[in-house]
């Protein structure tokens, strides 16, 4: 239990005098807020535009969610397929890994080029992001699978898919936790920048408004929402990882990101 | 695939007229299913001179060389052998997971060379998997087996409650010791309703005493249950206090040495091993093999 606190207290304490240094840093030096506010200024415009950081906000956390159930949905689908058709995998993934590496900056004004100024762009761009992580992951976990076990399982004379079901799925839950913790805080990245490209609400619009306007404490108070967001996301998806994987031993060193 | 059903209905015919002439104490030519049969009645597993090798580069090295042997319904027997004998290439033979370049499998009279799901099977590792409740490991292979899914889970919670484990049949795995864990695996296989239980060094990994406490644990349950198993070990002694007969198998190309019946009586006494029979059993069987190890390199 004691161990427990210290571990949180640690970094809260960390970040506590992080910012004391800044406001004092901010105070000492009269460095204009124009360059950099002080934290407590950035808390006071946080407060004056709650409302619409929160309306901007919920525009970015549902565009975000469309593409984590996006990447979800395709990378499940996709790693399971792979993991089956060795060929589909030889073919596709070279195909996949080269999509990884274009700029979203170069990418995002093409989407909009080939698909106009709705959703659709967004989520293709989304979903390019968010694929990744889950679908590599858990090709990985796939094909971790305890030898032992898929040797008993072929001694006993079980079908492919029930072997799947059985021990691969399960197997990989770990592998794809890690891939979508990652794909949770890329997701909220993206949304930005898919909103940047072209918007007319969320926080990557308000943060493009704010930024040209050289406001530079609305676009602090920007950031803080947009880590918020980005926390709240691996948050639930630790959360998640904790509910389902239930059966790895309590133990100190085992229980904790073992996959990651 | 019309071919194969032929085959195997002509197979049932030869038994048939296999039993028929039992019945009229006519002795046919002397196979080895013949020898099962008057051991312990019908032939549960047949394996008529298996041969395999593997190709290492362009070297092949032989690891079964003529292998025959038979287990008998309700019998137990053990393969006894130096490691590396090939005795757990034999099993995957057995289990339909490889192919043998040579020679012919039959469980329950029919032809099953190369065919998969008709053992029961635990191997040296308990193999449970760890994301099931304890029960629900034993359930799901009762399952493969065609077990219904509800009366599966029943029995397997009946049994657990059976053996004293009744009371983790919910919790995950990892919480037993390695001897229960062995115990649970040893339960699957013997519930699994399939004609033979192969049991592949199941107590190697355990402690000394563990490992005899297993051994008798495992014996009471097996005479009262008293199922065809087919059991490997490299221990003389756990051969001799668990076995009905005994295959001593020589170092790779494997051949069997010598077939051995054990005499001490059932129900068998897990202190059998004070027996001055057993010592000198033991030294028989210990001089078999160095010999058969000692020919080999010959």
């Amino acid at each position: 239990m004691d161990n427990k606190i210290g571990r949180l207290l640690l970094p809260v304490g960390t970040l506590i005098v992080v910012l004391g240094l800044w406001q004092l840093s901010v105070h000492v030096w009269q460095i204009k807020p124009f360059t950099l506010p002080s934290p407590l200024a950035i808390g006071e415009r946080i407060w004056e535009q709650r409302d619409r950081l929160l309306a901007q906000s919920g525009s970015t956390l549902r565009l975000a969610l469309k593409g984590i159930g996006l990447g979800i949905g395709l990378g499940v689908l996709s790693a399971i397929v792979f993991h089956l058709i060795p060929f589909v995998r030889a073919a596709l993934s070279p195909i996949i890994i080269i999509t990884q590496n274009i700029p979203l900056i170069a990418l995002g004004p093409l989407l909009i080029i080939w698909f106009g100024f709705g959703m659709t762009p967004k989520l293709v761009l989304l979903a390019l992001v968010c694929y990744f992580p889950i679908a590599w992951s858990m090709l990985a976990g796939l094909g971790q699978a305890e030898p032992h076990l898929r040797e008993y399982l072929s001694m006993i004379g079980t079908n492919r898919l029930t072997v799947l079901r059985r021990l691969e799925l399960p197997a990989s839950l770990p592998y794809f936790f890690s891939g979508l913790k990652i794909t949770a805080t890329y997701s909220i990245t993206a949304a930005i920048v898919a909103e940047w490209l072209g918007a007319s609400e969320g926080i990557g619009y308000y943060l493009v408004l704010k930024s040209k306007g050289y406001d530079t404490t609305s676009v602090f108070a920007a950031i803080v929402c947009i880590l918020a967001m980005a926390l709240l996301f691996y948050g639930v998806a630790a959360l998640l990882e904790r509910l389902v994987i239930r059966w790895r031993p309590a133990d100190r060193n085992g229980g904790r990101g073992a996959a990651s | 695939m019309n071919g194969r059903a032929k085959m195997e209905i002509m197979e049932e015919e030869m038994v048939g007229a296999g039993e028929t002439d039992i019945v009229n104490g006519r002795a046919d030519v002397e196979t080895a299913e013949e020898r099962g049969r008057t051991m312990g009645g019908r032939a549960k597993l047949e394996l008529v001179d298996i041969g395999k090798s593997y190709r290492r580069g362009k070297k092949r090295h032989p690891v079964l060389d003529g292998i025959s042997l038979t287990v008998g319904d309700g019998e137990f027997v053990t393969l006894l052998g130096p490691s590396g004998s090939g005795k757990s290439t034999l099993f995957r033979l057995i289990g339909g997971v490889e192919r043998p370049d040579a020679g012919r499998i039959f469980i329950d009279g029919a032809e099953t060379t190369g065919e998969r799901g008709r053992i029961s099977y635990m191997p040296q590792q308990a193999s449970l998997f760890p994301w099931m409740s304890v029960a629900g490991n034993i359930a799901s292979a009762l399952t493969t087996a065609g077990v219904d899914r509800r009366k599966a889970s029943g029995e397997a919670k009946e049994w657990l409650r059976r053996i004293g484990l009744g009371d983790v049949a919910d919790e995950y795995p990892h919480v037993l010791s390695g001897g229960m864990q062995q115990r649970v695996s040893f339960l699957r296989a013997l519930l699994m309703p399939r004609g033979v239980m192969c049991l592949d060094e199941p107590f190697a990994a355990l402690d000394a005493l563990t490992r005899a406490e297993m051994q008798a644990w495992l014996l009471r349950l097996w005479e009262a249950e008293r199922r065809s198993v087919l059991f490997v070990t490299h221990s003389i002694e756990e051969a001799l206090t668990l076995s009905d007969r005994i295959y001593v198998l020589s170092k790779a190309p494997a051949t069997v040495l010598r077939e051995i019946e054990v005499p001490f009586a059932r129900p068998r006494r897990s202190d059998v091993w004070k027996e001055p029979a057993f010592v000198a059993l033991k030294e028989d069987v210990m001089a078999l093999l160095q010999r058969g190890g000692a020919g080999d390199d010959l």
